[in-house]
């Protein structure tokens, strides 16, 4: 199949300045989603994973140095647009951004309504009653009452905070939505309805999901593809059903272990040990020194591998003797 | 159609709601200052009168006054001493009954009061206005404009100079410039006054460029365009060495508020909603802080009276400053008590407009009113 894929991430680097040198918070990333897919992007805190979901819509700390490597969407290196093209054609009308930390991602002194209005008066040039109205018919999509367009943000509770927060991202009817942690506060409930929300909007709308997340439960739910993270590499890229079934990696088979299951007689197996620095990481595989198939050729830097069709794992353990 | 209806419903009640808790709160807030300037300004009176011992020393001031009076004056001189003693007890009677020292001072006390929160300040012992009125009030209020003028124009310049600059500053983190302000920032450890002697040396007297002091040519010119003028001609010292001694530590800190804030959560997600930079800086860096910043400059007109004494001496500036100095030289206590009060009714009205303020702005400190 030649079909052009919604997102196409290419050898994606980040690193951020500091006083002991440069940190690569993203080294050498390379992902596709195509339309309509949810890809979740799953990794422990401190790999990259969210340096990723800024870098995608270029929202970078100060520290941060330009990112290297092309973030193609729908055929267009988008990476390469000067900030000003960026801003008016691709955030927000092309890609939108659910942030982790929703609790404070609305302006406490104007109202939700007029925040979550705000993309389609700035993009779309439209009135503000019209794009009220909008707002209104996106914030019953995402269930929450029309009545708390006109509250501030500390008027609505935590879990609705997140559900205007989820209707902001949705408002200008982007392809893509990004979502960061987006119920990692959320207690287990309102985590579960959120979900609920989000699978309906992706089957009705047809909308694309990059899910950023430590929470392997909860991101199995969405999940057409998964991608692994670990020290600021994705080190397996494969269908929710390969990744969950047969994992092929080394660190996700071990994850895959450490999740705790309902009916399970076995306790939850953790991994010993801690990643590496970023700041200084060390040469060939990044999860050899806690890999219980360490041998020599780790040393060097796996290559990555198609072992199937979309199904690509970074490690030197299928070319020698396959999956043991 | 239905919807329509329903969102203006909603949001006409969403402003009448809000509208009650902003009334709700600024009520709540005046009773409060009234109380606290009632019982500010009662303090000061039995401070200042330490809590009635003062009259027994006026007592005997007004005893000695009666003898010397009637021993000074020449037509008493013939009269027998028993006649002259009770024509001093007259006298002192007189006054007694004026002052109602024979009535217990608890009772005097809320009298002071009442008249105090009426700005009837009572007569100055030794002072008197320009106009020549002995009347406090009009002694104090005949000095605010000046004060004003000065203190207005430069702390305006300061603050509107330095929250621009340090919004564009804060764009151009760890820049030249940027790290050129931060080097400056150290000369604000000297007072604006210093920085007026300076001034004064330079461009009055090597190049007299401008008025050493006072605040308008003697005589005053006639005409108002060449009163401003004048008026103007001797601001410009004054306001330039408290804009110097103030400008970059302010710029400084305004810059490190904007730098912090500028990192919350919700800039970032206008920025991902591609807003453009103009609007971000507006809607979302400076409209959640402004109830600091407008503390901050209220505060700061406040504090500046302090600063004003020294200032005012240094350019023989007609003011506030001067006339408290003035005033302790004279040991003048209706002067001292009475700037005191006026100084406790402004800042009441500063802290009352800024609570008012405070909730127009931010919606989260009405909550607090509307809760009961």
């Amino acid at each position: 199949m030649t079909e052009i894929p919604l997102l196409e991430i290419k050898d994606l680097r980040l690193s951020y300045a500091t006083e002991r040198g440069p940190v690569w918070a993203v080294d050498g990333v390379s992902l596709e989603l195509r339309r309509g897919e949810a890809l979740v992007v799953l990794g422990e805190s401190g790999c990259g994973k969210s340096s990723l979901a800024k870098t995608l819509l270029r929202i970078l700390p100060r520290n941060a140095r330009p990112p290297g490597g092309q973030v193609w969407l729908e055929g267009v290196n988008v990476l390469a647009f000067p900030e000003e093209r960026f801003r008016r054609e691709v955030r927000w009308l092309r890609m939108s951004l659910v942030m982790q930390a929703a609790m404070n991602a609305l302006n406490p002194v104007i109202r939700v309504g007029e925040q979550v209005a705000e993309p389609l008066l700035i993009h779309r040039g439209w009135s503000k009653s019209r794009a009220l109205k909008r707002a209104a018919e996106v914030f019953v999509e995402v269930g929450i009452a029309p009545a708390f367009l006109s509250r501030y943000p500390h008027e609505l509770s935590g879990g609705m905070r997140q559900r205007a927060v989820l209707a902001m991202a949705l408002i200008a009817e982007p392809d893509l939505v990004i979502l960061d942690e987006p119920t990692s506060a959320l207690d287990v409930l309102t985590q579960a309805s959120i979900m609920n929300v989000l699978k309906r909007i992706k089957r009705e709308r047809g909308t694309s999901f990059v899910l950023i997340t430590h929470d392997v439960a909860t991101s199995s739910e969405l999940a057409d593809r998964v991608a692994l993270m670990y020290a600021g590499q994705v080190v397996e890229e494969a269908s929710a059903t390969t990744f969950f079934r047969q994992p092929a990696h080394p660190y996700s088979r071990l994850l895959m272990a450490a999740v705790p299951r309902l009916h399970q007689r076995e306790k939850p197996v953790g991994i010993a040990g801690r990643p590496p620095s970023l700041l200084d990481p060390p040469p060939g595989c990044r999860f050899a020194a806690r890999c219980p198939h360490n041998s020599p050729a780790c040393a060097q830097d796996p290559e990555v591998i198609e072992l199937a069709d979309r199904h690509r794992v970074r490690c030197w353990l299928p070319v020698g003797g396959g999956v043991p | 159609m239905m919807l329509e209806t329903g969102a203006d419903l909603n949001r006409d009640r969403a402003w009448m709601r809000d509208l009650r808790r902003l009334a709700l709160f600024v009520g709540k807030r005046l009773v409060a200052l009234v109380v606290t300037v009632l019982v500010g300004v009662y303090l000061t009176i039995l401070i200042a009168n330490m809590g009635g011992k003062v009259d027994e020393l006026r007592l005997v001031q007004i005893k000695t006054a009666a003898a010397e009076q009637i021993r000074a004056d020449p037509a008493f001189h013939d009269l027998p001493s028993a006649e002259r003693e009770a024509l001093m007890q007259a006298q002192v009677q007189l006054e007694v009954d004026r002052l109602r020292l024979d009535e217990p001072f608890i009772w005097r006390s809320f009298d002071y009061l009442y008249q105090a929160m009426r700005l009837d300040l009572g007569r100055a012992e030794e002072m008197h206005s320009d106009a020549g009125s002995r009347q406090v009030y009009n002694i104090i209020v005949e000095r605010l404009p000046a004060t004003l003028l000065l203190f207005g124009t430069a702390n305006l310049l300061v603050f509107f100079v330095s929250v621009y600059a340090a919004l564009g500053l804060s764009r151009r983190y760890g820049s030249k410039l940027d790290r050129a302000v931060i080097g400056l920032a150290p000369t604000s450890a000297a007072p604006a006054w210093f920085y007026g002697i300076f001034l004064i040396l330079l461009l009055a007297f090597v190049v007299p460029l401008f008025p050493a002091g006072g605040m308008v040519a003697v005589p005053p010119p006639d005409d108002p365009w060449a009163y401003a003028a004048s008026v103007l001609k001797h601001l410009a010292l004054p306001v330039t060495a408290m804009f110097v001694a103030q400008i970059f530590i302010s710029i400084y800190s305004w810059r490190t508020f904007f730098l912090i804030h500028a990192s919350e959560d919700y800039v970032e997600m206008a920025r991902a909603k591609g807003l453009p930079d103009r609007l971000i800086e507006q809607r979302y860096i400076l409209r959640p802080t402004l109830s600091p910043i407008v503390t901050s400059f209220l505060l700061m007109l406040i504090g500046l009276w302090s600063g004003a004494i020294i200032l005012e001496q240094v350019f023989n500036w007609p003011g506030l400053g001067t006339l408290l100095f003035e005033a302790i030289g004279h040991r003048d206590t209706p002067v001292i008590i009475g700037s005191v009060v006026i100084f406790a009714y402004l800042l009441a009205a500063t802290v009352f407009l800024l609570d008012f303020i405070y909730a127009v702005l931010d919606p989260r400190v009405r909550i607090e009113g509307g809760r009961q």
